[in-house]
């Protein structure tokens, strides 16, 4: 391969092209958005899902204090013995405080509030366990106990969150096909205002690939330097809003960290709009000059 | 070396600028290419160094077909021609030093050999002290001293000069032509295309004559009509009263060139 020569204008001078970092800037700074965005939702929710799907919830509600500590144990008992529980654990008076602190406010849970004792179920998740049947026989106990596998609300909640995220990789898809299109457009216009350079480095013998990958190299840096940018914002972004999240989730919902590795990958999106850039740049430059002598 | 076989052009669906064009240059040979304004010169000359296709015809340049030839063949062949365009053509964003060099880096020369290669050269033109201006920051005449030096520095197997001598003063145009000579007599088949008589009759090589399009070659020492030039014009801007007698140079006849 042969070395690069510089005979373009220098990129101050470029007039048609001097301002795509920025716009660039801007697409990386989106697209790390709508990537960060995606993967945090999958991970955090994913983790968050993951840790309730073997979790049963069971509730005993009877207002009678002895009568419910016995059907505590009656439960506990059942679910002991029940193939495929591997755990039963009764939460303590601070765990429940803990739980209703988000809607009740801190201090406001009382020890005359009627509060209900909660027993946290770990399922096997080699053995499939037939809640039906379980939830037959803690019936026969008492009417005032309540199984909860919470599959109905979190169903609905994962569809939601699946929505999301292909809502963030569509934006992304977008993104990225509008930065193909910026770079086809800043091209082209490249070429037209160095038509006469083109023309002259081809009658000195110059082949099509050495004009192109001046053209490759200059789109090249424009997407680094507009993903570094771009970047940056999005990372300034991101941990802006997950410090505002602190405040507002208040345990509500799962807040999700920034992880090392998604950071990792983000740190991948300005190579990537530099490969787009420069593929995009070179494939338009080698189709445009085919069509000349 | 060059070969012309029945060569006609067009630019688009107009009517054709050359016509019916055959002649063959040998190696080493040099030609003066001649004619009124709009006689077809510089469309030859850009068949020549490959920047247009013929409408019909067959060139055939290196032995090869050039008509024919693919478009990743062309800059090969390119890189073996040394052009001096009308217009200089140099590129306003690179010095004088670095348009000359640009031959060599496109055919991979290494940066050291280069720039002393092309210094020296420019020094030879008489632009020592001009070698980092750039093309707006020089007069005519320098600009026509790097396009020159830009299309011989690799010392190409044809040369091809779009009046060359146009804007430099006498005694630079006597050096320039002195280079062109030289050159030629180390093998390059020269190609002049000029005006300028007095410096066709000074050199005294053979002429390639266009007019109307077609070609008429005019053998060093034979005569010319001396008011050629000036009937051409009256016809040009008469009101169509030609009259065809007036000046017919002999046209080549092709088993006459080839």
């Amino acid at each position: 391969m042969t070395k690069a020569i510089h005979f373009l204008p220098d990129e101050k001078n470029h007039e048609a092209t001097r301002l795509l970092p920025y716009v660039m800037a801007v697409m990386v700074y989106l697209s790390a958005l709508a990537l960060m965005g995606s993967m945090m939702l999958h991970k955090g929710f994913g983790d968050w899902t993951e840790s309730l799907s073997n979790r049963l919830t069971v509730q005993v509600t009877t207002a009678d204090r002895e009568a419910r500590e016995t059907q505590v144990r009656q439960v506990i008992q059942l679910l002991r013995n029940t193939p495929g529980i591997e755990h039963v654990r009764k939460l303590n008076e601070v765990e429940i405080e803990q739980l209703l602190e988000p809607w009740l406010g801190v201090g406001n849970v009382t020890s005359d509030l009627p509060v209900p004792d909660i027993l946290d179920v770990t399922v096997s998740r080699a053995l499939k366990i037939n809640l039906d049947a379980l939830n037959a026989q803690i019936s026969k106990i008492s009417d005032n106990i309540h199984l909860d596998d919470h599959q109905q609300w979190l169903g609905r909640f994962l569809r939601l969150m699946d929505m999301v995220e292909y809502t963030a990789l569509g934006i992304l898809l977008l993104v990225v096909m509008a930065t193909i299109c910026m770079v086809i457009f800043g091209t082209k216009a490249g070429m037209a205002e160095n038509r006469e350079t083109i023309a002259i480095m081809h009658h000195l013998g110059a082949r099509d690939s050495m004009v192109a990958r001046a053209y490759q190299n200059r789109f090249m840096i424009y997407g680094l330097k507009g993903g570094i940018i771009g970047l940056v914002l999005a990372f300034v972004t991101l941990i802006s809003l997950i410090y505002l999240s602190r405040d507002l989730a208040s345990g509500l919902a799962p807040v999700p960290d920034l992880p090392m590795v998604e950071v990792g990958i983000l740190l991948v999106v300005p190579i990537i709009a530099a490969a787009i850039s420069m593929l995009t740049a070179r494939i338009t430059v080698m189709r445009d000059l085919r069509r000349m002598v | 070396m060059i070969h012309f076989d029945n060569i006609g052009m067009r630019y688009g669906m107009g009517s054709e600028v050359l016509k019916d064009i055959s002649f063959n240059l040998k190696p080493g040979s040099l030609h003066f290419l001649t004619g009124p304004s709009g006689a077809g010169k510089t469309s030859l000359l850009k068949l020549m160094y490959l920047a247009q296709r013929p409408s019909r015809g067959k060139i055939t340049m290196f032995n090869e077909d050039v008509t024919a030839a693919k478009r990743e063949d062309l800059p090969k062949l390119r890189r073996r021609i040394g052009v001096v365009f009308q217009d200089f053509r140099l590129l306003d964003h690179l010095t004088a030093v670095e348009n000359v060099a640009l031959p060599l880096r496109i055919s991979g020369g290494k940066g050291t050999e280069i720039e002393e290669h092309v210094k020296e050269l420019l020094t030879w033109v008489g632009l020592k002290g001009r070698m980092k201006s750039r093309p707006p920051t020089l007069s005519g005449g320098e600009k026509q001293r790097v396009a020159i030096a830009r299309a011989v520095i690799k010392r190409p197997d044809i040369l091809l000069a779009d009046e060359p001598t146009g804007n430099v003063d006498p005694a630079i145009a006597k050096r320039i032509m002195h280079l062109f000579v030289e050159l030629n007599k180390l093998g390059t088949t020269t190609v002049i295309a000029t005006h300028d008589m007095s410096l066709v009759e000074e050199v005294g090589a053979d002429r390639l004559h266009l007019q109307n399009g077609r070609l008429h070659m005019i053998r060093t020492g034979e005569t010319v009509p001396n008011l050629e030039e000036e009937k051409f014009d009256s016809r040009e801007f008469s009101s169509g009263t030609l009259d065809q007698n007036e000046f017919d140079p002999k046209p080549i006849a092709r088993d006459e060139v080839l």
